[in-house]
């Protein structure tokens, strides 16, 4: 084997030797492989240079990798973990609806600024690549502009002033930030705050009307709003369809029927005594609010007539049974006026939502302990549990509970309702995010999520065009580039085809000999295949001189246009081996004709030709 | 034991419609015998060369027969018929020399190069100086360094001798070696040749028109009977000359 291997190294020699005999022939063929090569390598320098120059100036910016929902549209936790996890997704926080987001900003004495407040958190790019930092509770990172309109820099004191309007009067609270960063003009032109997602949460929550306990802002507890599926009107006097028409106007709801009594029980619970007249008002497949109510209560007012708002379908599980829920509340005269229970709890109010009066029943069993309190669960989105104080028995398999509870526990069927224990009281859960702040790892990311969205029928805002616009380029040069290197390569493949064959023939006495004094045919035939690999190692080594030098007479052409380590023309580290790879590959293939040629001489014939 | 013995070998050739037969009954060369095969062109001395070459395969053989020593014996007519070329290049490398008509030095080597490569083909050691002490008993070793082109006739004919004999061969072949000599010159070309030979212990085939020139050195001469067989076939018969 070592004596094949010494063979060869030995018709390696003589390849070598005769290309420098012919010294003249060999620079023609190398300088005709480096005049295809060179301008291919500076045509994908240039590519290459450009490319990552555009590229670099997007992805420096992380305004190109960013990702915002172009509509309003609740966005739920789970959805946005999920979304959290997707591949090429760097950094994700959800954002406020747009109008609870404006916030008046102050500092000192002067008059306040309105500006966008941003929820941010750690990692977020646009703050971390604008010269910011991530600010913690009771600070905030301004945008240039807001600065500016402030006159603030980082260090100063802000006041951030969030007002509501509240039953008609306008409310507002304070809450002083320290001012840690202000970003670059590049991070946006608009006047804008950046502050924790908590903080801004509970601006929102603020802004809605609601109470926000940690921060010593007043409001509405956060109640769940109560919803019904109708509400029975119950008269002694009949209401012709032209009364019950005046009914529904302007109360929001739709739909005003005469019940049955059966119907009236299946729906309340209770029998209608003998002389009453029902009527049930609703929205078709649309729930009924407790304005719509209220509404109602006023219409009806000086008419001797009682509302009894529903709910269908309420189930609870008291300890092993389950049983149907209703709602009644009502005042001891009507109760006894229609000869139904009195509830305790009175009748249906819209302010009185005291747990001690809601967290009430009236047991559907005989055998109860009266002021015992018994466990309930109900099948909300979210399972709730809750306690309920027994307050009197009503007939089995009915619980009656007050309407306000009622409608609370159906509103849990469409909403996220938590029980508190120390408040004992329903919770209303956020019903998620009005939108999101997403950034892509990298800016190729960007239009694979954005097309992701768009199938999934979401609208979003994203600088992909600038993106695209930089991968049309970038395939469009790819695809010259391949175009100019095929004609490159058939042009310098036909030269070398024809160079190593015109040489075999020129050679066949020499070679002639070489089988004379004992090379085999097989080491004949890598004389030309070395000499092709050989003129393709020069040809690469001169190519690539002549792109360094060229390459760098283009930089230094447009120094002036670009930043540092930036180059219009720039090949990554593998480029000069991939080239002579390419070239080598080329070289042996059309060294092949030749080389076969080679093997067809015959030393008999050859040694004696002249 | 000869060195090579051939029995009724038949080489046949076609050339534009006429056949040209040699016939070589037998032929044997003794361990450092100098034979020199005498005839005119056209007689088939080319064709007997190629065939003791191992680069022209017979017709048909009796005995064609190598031995290099007990051990080293090789049966061409055998590896002729299994074509197995390697076998025979391996036999032209290791003990076969070659001196062609007009030297067959390769142009792009230096002289030196060229009386290295069958050394180097055969991975012979301490080549350089071998060369250098040869270069000089043949009168050539100002010649190292120049490459064959800038040779004179009868220098080139010395070098390609000394190429020939570099490696050491068990026989060499020459074919025509002084044809591009004057006949001074080619006289001592060739005595050169025939001690050389003697003290490497080597035999020689030397192929020539010229019986004068070979005749006080030939241990043996064979000549040609040429006669024409058919209108465009002509049949050549190689025997051993009684002197």
């Amino acid at each position: 084997m070592s004596e094949v291997r010494s063979q060869r190294l030995r018709v390696l020699f003589l390849a070598a030797a005769h290309l420098r005999h012919e010294w003249v022939l060999t620079l023609c063929l190398v300088s005709a492989l480096a005049a295809v090569l060179a301008p291919l390598l500076i045509l994908l320098g240039l590519k290459e240079g450009t490319v990552e120059t555009l590229r670099d100036r997007l992805v420096q910016d992380p305004v190109y990798r960013e990702i915002r929902p172009a509509i309003t549209r609740t966005f739920d936790q789970q959805w946005l973990d999920r979304l959290h996890n997707e591949q090429g997704v760097a950094f994700l926080i959800p954002t406020i609806l747009p109008a609870s987001s404006m916030i008046h900003l102050r500092s000192g004495t002067a008059s306040g600024e309105l500006v966008d407040l941003v929820p941010t958190a750690g990692g977020d790019p646009l703050l971390l690549e604008n010269s910011g930092v991530i600010p913690l509770e009771g600070e905030c990172v301004l945008s240039s502009e807001a600065a500016r309109r402030l006159g603030v820099s980082s260090g100063d004191q802000v006041t951030a002033r969030v007002t509501r309007s509240r039953g008609g009067r306008m409310e507002n609270v304070d809450q002083l930030l320290q001012v840690v960063a202000v970003l670059d003009t590049r991070a946006g032109t608009l006047p804008r705050i950046y502050a924790p997602l908590d903080f801004v949460v509970d601006v929102e929550s603020y802004k809605e009307g609601r109470e926000v306990a940690a921060r010593g802002w007043r409001g509405e507890s956060a109640y769940p709003y109560m919803s019904f599926d109708g509400v029975v009107v119950v008269s002694q006097i009949p209401l012709d369809p032209v009364t019950r028409t005046g009914l529904v106007v302007n109360t929001g709801l739709l739909k005003a029927v005469s019940m049955e009594s059966q119907d009236f029980t299946a729906v309340t619970g209770l029998n209608l005594t003998q002389g009453w007249f029902a009527y049930d008002l609703s929205i078709p497949s649309g729930s009924v609010t407790m304005s719509s109510v209220v509404a109602l209560k006023r219409k009806l007012r000086g008419r001797d007539a009682l509302l009894l708002p529903y709910a269908e379908g309420i189930t609870l599980t008291l300890g092993e049974e389950k049983v149907r829920a209703r709602g009644l509340s009502i005042s001891s005269v009507w109760a006894e006026r229609l000869g139904w229970p009195v509830p305790p709890w009175g009748e249906l109010s819209t302010t009185a939502l005291s747990p001690s009066r809601l967290f009430q029943l009236l047991w559907p069993a005989a055998d109860v302990v009266e002021k015992s309190v018994v466990r309930a669960d109900f099948e909300g989105i979210r399972p709730l549990n809750f306690p309920l104080r027994v307050s009197g028995v009503y007939q089995p398999g009915i619980a009656l509970l007050p309407a306000e509870l009622i409608g609370m526990l159906r509103t849990a069927r469409d909403r996220v309702v938590g029980y508190n224990p120390d408040s004992s009281g329903l919770l209303l859960e956020r019903a998620g995010f009005r939108g999101f702040r997403l950034y892509g790892r990298s800016i190729d990311d960007i239009p694979l999520l954005v097309e992701r969205f768009r199938s999934d029928g979401l609208e979003v805002v994203a600088e992909v065009d600038a993106i695209e616009r930089i991968q049309v380029l970038d395939r469009g040069l790819t695809q010259l580039f391949w175009l100019i290197a095929i004609l490159g390569v058939v042009g310098a493949g036909a030269v070398l085809v024809a160079s190593l064959y015109a040489a075999v023939e020129r050679e066949r006495k020499d070679l002639g000999i070489l089988r004379l004094i004992g090379l085999a045919r097989t080491d004949v035939f890598l004389f030309p295949v070395f000499q092709g690999v050989l003129i393709a190692i020069l040809g690469v080594m001169l190519g690539w001189l002549g792109y360094t030098l060229l390459a760098g007479v283009i930089n230094h052409t447009f120094d002036g246009e670009l930043s540092d380590g930036q180059a219009i023309c720039r090949l990554p580290a593998s480029y000069p081996w991939l080239a002579l790879l390419a070239s080598l590959g080329l070289a042996i293939a059309s060294s092949l004709i030749a080389a076969w040629k080679a093997t067809r001489i015959e030393p008999a014939e050859a040694i004696r030709e002249e | 034991m000869p060195l090579l013995t051939l029995k009724q070998v038949v080489k046949t050739k076609e050339h534009a419609g006429s056949r040209f037969q040699l016939l070589i009954p037998d032929l044997v060369v003794e361990p450092g015998e100098f034979v020199a095969v005498v005839g005119e062109s056209g007689c088939g001395k080319s064709t007997l060369l190629d065939l003791l070459a191992l680069i022209s395969r017979p017709d048909s053989v009796a005995c064609y027969h190598l031995v290099f020593s007990a051990s080293e014996q090789r049966d061409v007519a055998k590896l002729w018929m299994e074509n197995d070329e390697v076998s025979l290049a391996d036999i032209r490398r290791q003990y076969l020399g070659y001196v062609l008509q007009t030297g067959g030095l390769l142009p792009y080597l230096n002289v030196r190069k060229n009386l290295l490569l069958p050394m180097n083909l055969n991975r012979l050691p301490d080549g350089l100086q071998r060369v250098v002490d040869m270069a000089q008993r043949m009168g050539v070793s100002n010649c190292l360094h120049r490459l064959p082109e800038s040779l004179s006739g009868g220098q080139r004919q010395r070098v390609a001798i000394l190429r020939a004999l570099s490696h050491s061969p068990r026989l060499v072949l020459a074919d025509e070696p002084t044809a591009a000599v004057d006949k001074r010159r080619a006289k001592l070309i060739v005595e050169d040749f025939r001690s050389l030979a003697r003290d490497e212990g080597l035999s020689i085939i030397m192929v020539t028109h010229d019986l004068d020139l070979v005749q006080p050195v030939a241990d043996t001469t064979y000549g040609f009977h040429v006669t024409q067989y058919a209108e465009n076939e002509i049949h050549s018969v190689c025997s051993r000359e009684i002197p």
